[in-house]
């Protein structure tokens, strides 16, 4: 994070940087909801299921650099998980979604950490997701709950809602901050230990994501 | 709120008329313009003023080609058999050029041989729908409303479309329990269900599946997808062979089939495409693909 100070003019100038982002998680958690009101600022009601794969991609303007984030949306089905290692592998940001109004989705991202981790090791942003906050009074997972596990996986945490459009900027600056480009910007300067990096942004936005979500 | 299926929410239950949530979001307005197909239609309409005179002659040749369809598989596809050992490269120009919608769903039971299956199985479906529980249902009640959302047959909760889609749904889960459910069937089940009774329908998903006429193609939902994954493979060295410009550029890129086409084979075409355009490849991958074991190439 040190190179911050070099201002926007390096990072304008440099080519744009490219960032692949999985989405993982159960059947019907509301990923690809997520991925269309982050890109189109917008929430229907009927989105067709996600089968396979699906492939959008959108630039991000951010204070200090613009990224290029290509964004891979996956089936929740068990047995399209054949399909899938593939993109994990490929993506620096595994964003596993959880429906907060259905423990079983939430009990199963152990598994979808567990893959992220089988193959890409700690050489990876995780996002813990719990979507649908709109559904107050099916809550069966609370914030708290969502918090701990996130703690537990050693990864960062958000609770969103893409219906009421709650928190999906802030889910994608909390990725974007915790991105590895500030080394990739400063690369020339010889840093080595990438994993050390990621990780400490990790930390920090954990106790952001209990104080509840940023203004977006 | 289709979005979020509630669980235990009994999806067989009829449509709850007192649940308001339920009636705003989940039906649609009445009265709201669809196609042909009865898909949302979108402001672009392609009959303008002008054409008048062309629709005419259109509707002519229409008429005629319908005339020759039904002199071809004869009453309730009597003939249909007969015509093709005879004819089989008319038989094919005529489906290249697109089977007349009123017969569509006749010709696809024809050429997918599940016409003959359900013969044999008389009252299985029957059986299977009333008597079975499945394992997948929670899992199929989640994807129902999210099964061609924006086509009327489909829309309304627990509506007549909706309930034909899960019944099928169960019932192939149950009949083949290897395969189960796996989601994309119900794209193919939609559509099928648009041209012919659920029963039909059903017997048409296993004879594609299970292989009536030809090879079985469960190995797209099987575990592992392993027909999917041929299918991409083989998509890839056509890409390289036939256009081997935007091969090659896809290849630089990085894109590799998988990122783009794997929902294309799993639903068979019946996802992301216009819906006309799902309807001919179709007619032509029942039975050009399907049916050529029959056919002297």
């Amino acid at each position: 994070m040190g190179s911050m100070g070099m201002g926007s003019q390096t990072a304008t100038v440099s080519p744009l940087a490219k960032y692949k982002l999985v989405f993982l998680g159960d059947q019907s958690v509301g990923k690809t909801s997520i991925i269309t009101r982050f890109m189109y600022d917008k929430f229907d009601n009927t989105y067709q299921a996600t089968i396979g794969i699906d492939f959008l991609s959108k630039t991000m303007y951010l204070e200090d650099r613009t990224v290029r984030l290509q964004l891979w949306d996956t089936a929740g089905q068990e047995r399209f998980r054949s399909l899938i290692p593939s993109y994990i592998r490929d993506s620096s940001v595994a964003v596993v979604v959880y429906d907060v109004s259905n423990r079983q989705s939430f009990l199963n991202t152990a598994r979808w950490v567990e893959e992220v981790r089988t193959e890409r090791g700690s050489d990876v942003i995780i996002m813990l997701v719990g979507n649908k906050t709109d559904l107050v009074d099916k809550r069966q997972v609370s914030i708290e709950e969502g918090d701990a596990k996130a703690k537990d996986f050693g990864v960062m945490f958000i609770e969103t809602s893409s219906k009421a459009g709650f928190n999906i900027k802030a889910l994608f600056r909390k990725i974007a901050a915790a991105l590895p480009g500030m080394e990739a910007l400063s690369s020339h300067k010889d840093k080595d230990d990438l994993v050390d990096v990621n990780l400490k942004p990790t930390q920090n936005s954990q106790a952001e994501g209990k104080a509840g979500g940023c203004a977006c | 709120m289709t979005m979020e299926s509630p669980r235990g929410d009994g999806e067989k239950r009829p449509s709850s008329e007192g649940d308001e949530l339920d009636s705003k979001l989940g039906s649609v307005p009445p009265l709201r313009p669809v196609d042909r197909f009865g898909l949302k239609s979108s402001p672009t309409s392609p009959a303008s003023a002008s054409t008048k005179g062309r629709v005419q002659s259109e509707r002519e040749r229409e008429e005629g080609r319908l005339r020759k369809w039904r002199k071809m598989i004869g009453v309730g596809g009597a003939d249909w058999k007969h015509y093709v050992r005879r004819n089989p490269q008319v038989v094919k120009r005529r489906i290249r050029k697109g089977v007349p919608d009123c017969l569509r769903g006749l010709v696809w039971q024809l050429t997918s041989g599940s016409r003959d299956l359900l013969l044999m199985n008389q009252g299985v479906y029957e059986q299977l729908v009333l008597y079975e529980t499945s394992a997948a249902e929670l899992d199929i009640i989640r994807d129902i409303s999210r099964t061609f959302p924006s086509h009327v047959f489909f829309q309304q909760r627990h509506g007549p479309g909706q309930r034909a889609l899960y019944n099928i749904l169960k019932a192939y889960s149950v009949y083949d329990r290897d395969v189960g459910y796996v989601q994309g069937m119900g794209f193919l089940a939609g559509l099928l269900l648009l041209y012919m009774s659920e029963e039909d329908a059903f017997w048409l998903l296993v004879a594609l599946l299970k292989g009536a006429v030809h090879a079985p193609m469960e190995g797209l939902y099987l575990v592992g997808l392993p027909l999917v994954q041929q299918y991409l493979f083989q998509f890839e060295r056509l890409v390289k062979e036939l256009v081997p410009k935007v091969g090659a550029h896809f290849e630089e890129e990085m894109i590799n089939p998988s990122m783009y086409a794997s929902q294309w084979f799993i639903t068979v075409f019946s996802y992301s495409f216009p819906f006309s355009l799902a309807l001919r490849i179709w007619d032509v991958f029942l039975y050009e693909v399907l049916f050529h074991s029959l056919l002297p190439t």
